[in-house]
């Protein structure tokens, strides 16, 4: 499979690194020579100088055999021109990543896909997404969907109250018997395991879920946390994800918007209704004092800066706000800001990339989740299988991945021990990366 | 030439050159009156016509071309071309007034208006020209306050020519004649309909946009012609249909222009019919509502604007509770015999600026006129619209920004205080700014208002006190038209000149007046300090 991506910026390169792992001929480009050398250097990834709008540059890289033209410029119309040419030019899939969501929500003046663009993202509006799931269930460091409205992905930390400490996933079984949710990973200490029965759970365990609509409230339940309703949220930055977190949850919740350019706040204050926008640096203790960051249940800090962001969010958790959100772009600083306490990340390049492969590489989902080590995979069960019509505890299952829900007749189940599979279901598995292998196999 | 260094004289020639080319489309205009007194076989009108139409065209060439080789109007001097435009046009909207009062003969003057009239034609008080100044300026203004005491008796021909400069002058004479004789489409251009139409651009030109709103204005005209065609017929079977029609058309043009003449004695009263006065609330309010919210209405079919739309939504409930009220205060004074009839006529034709008369506000107690002053005439219609007063528009804008400001107190230093005003979101720079602009409007307004009452107060004459004194100088400041009595033939010069004077001030809403006497007595050079 032959991979173009247009735009070396951080999305582009987060995709190139995770692309590369899969496909090998994966050609990035841009029109800095110096970024283009480091990529090179780093991943070891062909690059080609230039504008990815002109026909001769998308020419040199190939584009007429190309199976996926990714356009991730910072640029919109880049993206969209690059797309619109590369098409053109021979390329049987397109991917522009956009800003301006009325190209996403009103097909009927444009449709971009007749013009040759198959699928449009938007980084930031992906991550507003993660967002608006997080404040609902605020218990949760993360969740997403991975089916429709069927399927969730949910991580939660275990904490002192919580009934399971100290029991083994078998003990706890007769909490989960009824097949809405099941625990498909365990994070401690920066190491991923794949439970069996004879796993212990610990205080601070990271755990993840795989959970069908309905057993949402039943994973809170499980893990003994309370429901927590967020009524005022304190947004930190006017980005464009701030900006589309602020405007589509205004209805929902009460907002303040924190932003240190004034021009910046004066364009938002005239753009979104019932947001309260203020003119100051949000990571100014006096500032957040002043507007009264403990009556807030959640702060989401969305600025341009990781590390600002981070550390923000600590003071308010120090302070004693309830739920603290950072988007952090910066991956390396993942492990260092989950282990000082920020119990939320979201990341506009890791949604974006996720977006794409769960969408578009069809047939092979991988899903990373933030600071894991395990991916997720899809497979479809076939006719003549041997697995089909045995409770899934009976097969020989490889170690270190786990069967963990299934697409039946466009419906989402969790699959527990006692689950029988069929031909034609589409099989989530979660494992981690050095048995994906066998895995792969085992389906085939 | 230096366009920087233009001298009070250059500036007065090219002013009369743009004058010139309105004088020539207003000579042309002259045709329908004449017309219209051919029909009636009013030979000395139509005379009286055809002569005002040769003496308007004549001294618009002259003036057009002697002032050729003058520049083009700067932005500077479109304020200046719609005060002093809108003083000659009508001091020669006066010329038809005077003439066809001087050449008719007596005789035939007696048969115009109703069989059997035992008082001497009204067209006789327009050999004075300041009345027939008077009768013009308050037909261009559409405030409706006038000197020929018995309407009918004038003739039809000056009678419909009346009504007609009402249509004229409510959408804005000057961009009329802009639309139809100008190609460009520079910012002097939007700034002349800024002064005197409805300062909202809704087409990509300024000409365009003239041109859709006397589309949108006629048109409803016409509407309300067969409407008040059809209803009189229904609730008046008895009536003549060829007065039927001749009163349609003239109120139709004076309903729409919320002008208030009439072709009846006694205004609308003259029907004696409850349900034909009922029926005339409809003109009036269609009148009152702004014209570019028609045009989004009719041509972009945006029908949630009814609603929507801060003003349009603000008039009609100030139309409701306005009438219910006077009609309460009217009730507890016991000094008029149908509260509510009377009431909800009135204030609709005081807050729409019209000035349809159906009872003797000079009976009123002094209550019931503030209310009416103060409710009505000063606030006015909707901006966009053919009304008087400072406009509605500016008094949600002074009320919304007092919450504002008392709002803003409670917020913290940092946050952007945002107001919502008429759908969109102004930026704390923005709303200062419409405020200050809509205060200073409101406070000159009122100085005016309240000079026209004290003049009035000492020239008003017998029997007239201050309440009767500032509803008058209400109604012509407000272009309203409503009358206690106190404009007559026979009142004292000084104060007809200060009316004539507020109908023009509250027709441009000052400004433009105060701009141009600053030209006049100190230049066109700026005031460095």
């Amino acid at each position: 499979m032959k991979i173009l991506i247009a735009g070396d910026g951080e999305v582009g390169f987060y995709l190139a690194k995770l692309l590369e792992k899969e496909f090998h001929d994966i050609i990035l480009i841009d029109t800095q020579k110096g970024k283009l050398a480091l990529v090179e250097k780093n991943l070891g990834i062909a690059t080609v100088l230039g504008d990815s709008t002109s026909y001769k540059v998308l020419k040199d890289a190939g584009v007429e055999n190309a199976d996926l033209l990714i356009a991730v410029t910072s640029v919109e119309s880049v993206n969209i021109t690059t797309c619109l040419i590369g098409k053109k030019l021979g390329a049987k899939f397109t991917i522009a990543r956009i800003n301006n969501l009325e190209y996403l929500v009103d097909k009927n003046t444009l449709d971009l896909h007749d013009l040759g663009i198959d699928e449009l993202i938007s980084p930031e509006s992906l991550a507003a997404r993660e967002v608006k799931y997080l404040l609902k269930s605020p218990n949760l460091t993360e969740i997403f969907n991975i089916y429709n409205k069927d399927l969730y992905m949910m991580g939660m930390r275990l904490e002192d109250d919580a009934s399971i400490i100290n029991k083994t996933v078998a003990e706890s079984a007769h909490l989960l018997s009824n097949n809405s949710f099941m625990i498909v990973a365990v994070l401690r200490n920066g190491k991923t395991m794949i439970p069996t029965g004879e796993l212990q759970l610990f205080k601070d365990d990271l755990l993840y879920f795989l959970s069908t609509d309905h057993g949402k409230d039943k994973v809170l339940e499980y893990a003994g946390k309370k429901t927590v309703q967020i009524k005022n949220i304190l947004v930190i930055g006017g980005s464009r994800t701030g900006k589309y977190i602020a405007l589509r949850q205004s209805k929902y919740y009460n907002i303040k918007l924190i932003e240190k350019d004034f021009e910046k706040c004066n364009y938002l204050a005239k753009l979104i209704p019932n947001v309260q926008i203020i003119y100051g640096d949000g990571s100014d203790l006096n500032l957040l004092k002043e507007e009264r960051i403990t009556n807030y249940d959640a702060v989401i800090s969305v600025t341009g800066n990781s590390e600002t962001n981070i550390f923000t969010c600590l003071m308010a958790k120090e302070l004693g706000v309830n739920k603290t959100i950072a988007m952090v772009e910066n991956i390396g600083l993942f492990d260092y800001s989950q282990k000082m306490g920020i119990d939320t990340l979201i990341n506009k390049k890791m949604a974006a990339a996720n977006f794409i492969f769960r969408h578009i590489l069809k047939g092979r989902v991988l899903t990373h989740l933030y600071g894991v080590d395990a991916e997720i995979q899809e497979f479809i069960v076939k006719k003549n299988s041997t697995i089909i019509h045995k409770p899934i505890k009976e097969m020989n299952f490889p170690e270190n991945a786990i069967i963990s829900g299934l697409i039946r007749d466009g419906k989402g189940y969790i699959t527990l021990g006692n689950f029988q599979l069929m031909a034609d279901d589409k099989v989530f598995v979660f494992s981690l990366p050095h048995s994906s292998k066998k895995v792969i196999s085992f389906f085939k | 030439m230096n366009l920087l260094q233009l001298n009070k004289i250059d500036t007065f020639k090219m002013i009369f050159r743009q004058i010139g080319g309105l004088q020539i489309i207003l000579g042309f205009t002259m045709v329908v009156p004449l017309l219209v007194s051919l029909i009636y076989s009013e030979f000395y009108s139509a005379l009286g016509f055809v002569l005002s139409g040769l003496i308007c065209l004549i001294s618009g060439f002259l003036l057009n071309k002697g002032f050729r080789s003058s520049f083009e109007p700067l932005n500077r001097h479109a304020l200046i071309i719609a005060a002093f435009g809108w003083l000659i046009i009508t001091t020669m909207g006066a010329i038809p007034y005077f003439l066809i009062a001087n050449i008719t003969p007596v005789e035939i003057a007696q048969q115009f208006g109703t069989n059997g009239a035992n008082y001497i034609s009204s067209l006789y008080y327009f050999k004075n020209p300041l009345h027939a100044l008077f009768d013009s300026m308050s037909g261009f203004t559409t405030t409706g306050l006038t000197m020929a005491v018995h309407e009918p008796s004038i003739g039809k021909g000056l009678l419909f020519y009346r009504h007609f400069t009402q249509l004229l002058g409510g959408a804005g004479f000057i961009v009329l004649t802009l639309s139809l004789i100008s190609q460009s489409s520079s910012r002097a251009t939007f700034l002349l309909y800024n002064a005197e139409s409805t300062g909202e651009r809704l087409k990509s030109t300024v000409i365009e946009t003239v041109r859709i709103i006397w589309k949108v204005y006629l048109g409803l005209t016409f509407f309300l012609f067969v409407f008040l065609v059809v209803g009189t017929r229904i609730l008046l079977p008895e009536y003549s249909l060829a007065d039927n029609i001749f009163d349609s058309i003239n109120h139709a043009m004076a309903g729409m222009s919320t002008g208030g003449f009439s072709t009846l004695d006694d205004s609308i009263a003259g029907y004696h019919s409850q349900s034909m006065e009922i029926l005339y609330l409809v003109p009036m309010i269609i009148g009152a509502l702004s014209l570019p919210f028609y045009v989004k209405v009719i041509y972009n079919k945006q029908y949630s604007q009814i609603w929507k739309d801060m003003q349009t939504r603000s008039i009609i409930i100030l139309f409701v509770l306005g009438s219910i009220i006077l009609s309460f205060m009217l009730l507890l004074s016991g000094l008029v015999s149908e509260p509510f009839r009377i009431g909800v006529f009135q204030f609709v034709s005081a807050l729409s600026t019209t000035g349809w008369q159906t009872c003797d506000v000079h009976l009123w107690d002094s209550a019931s006129i503030s209310f009416i002053v103060i409710f009505g005439m000063v606030i006015g219609g909707a901006f966009g619209a053919t009304v008087g007063g400072v406009k509605i528009i500016r008094v949600l804008v002074l009320l919304k920004g007092l919450f504002w400001r008392i709002n803003n107190y409670f917020s913290s230093d940092n946050s952007i205080k945002v107001v919502k005003f008429n759908n969109t979101r102004l930026l704390p720079e923005e709303m200062n700014k419409e405020i200050s602009s809509a205060a200073t409007l409101v406070f000159i307004y009122l100085i005016f208002l309240g000079l026209g009452t004290i003049i009035g107060y000492y020239t008003a004459g017998q029997g007239f006190t201050m309440k009767d004194a500032l509803f008058e100088s209400a109604s012509a400041q407000g272009t309203v038209g409503l009358s206690c009595g106190i404009t007559n033939p026979d009142m004292s010069r000084g104060l007809e000149i200060t009316y004539f004077i507020q109908m023009w001030m509250g027709r441009l809403e000052i400004i433009p007046i105060l701009i141009l006497f600053r030209t006049i007595f100190l230049g066109t050079k700026p005031k460095v300090v």
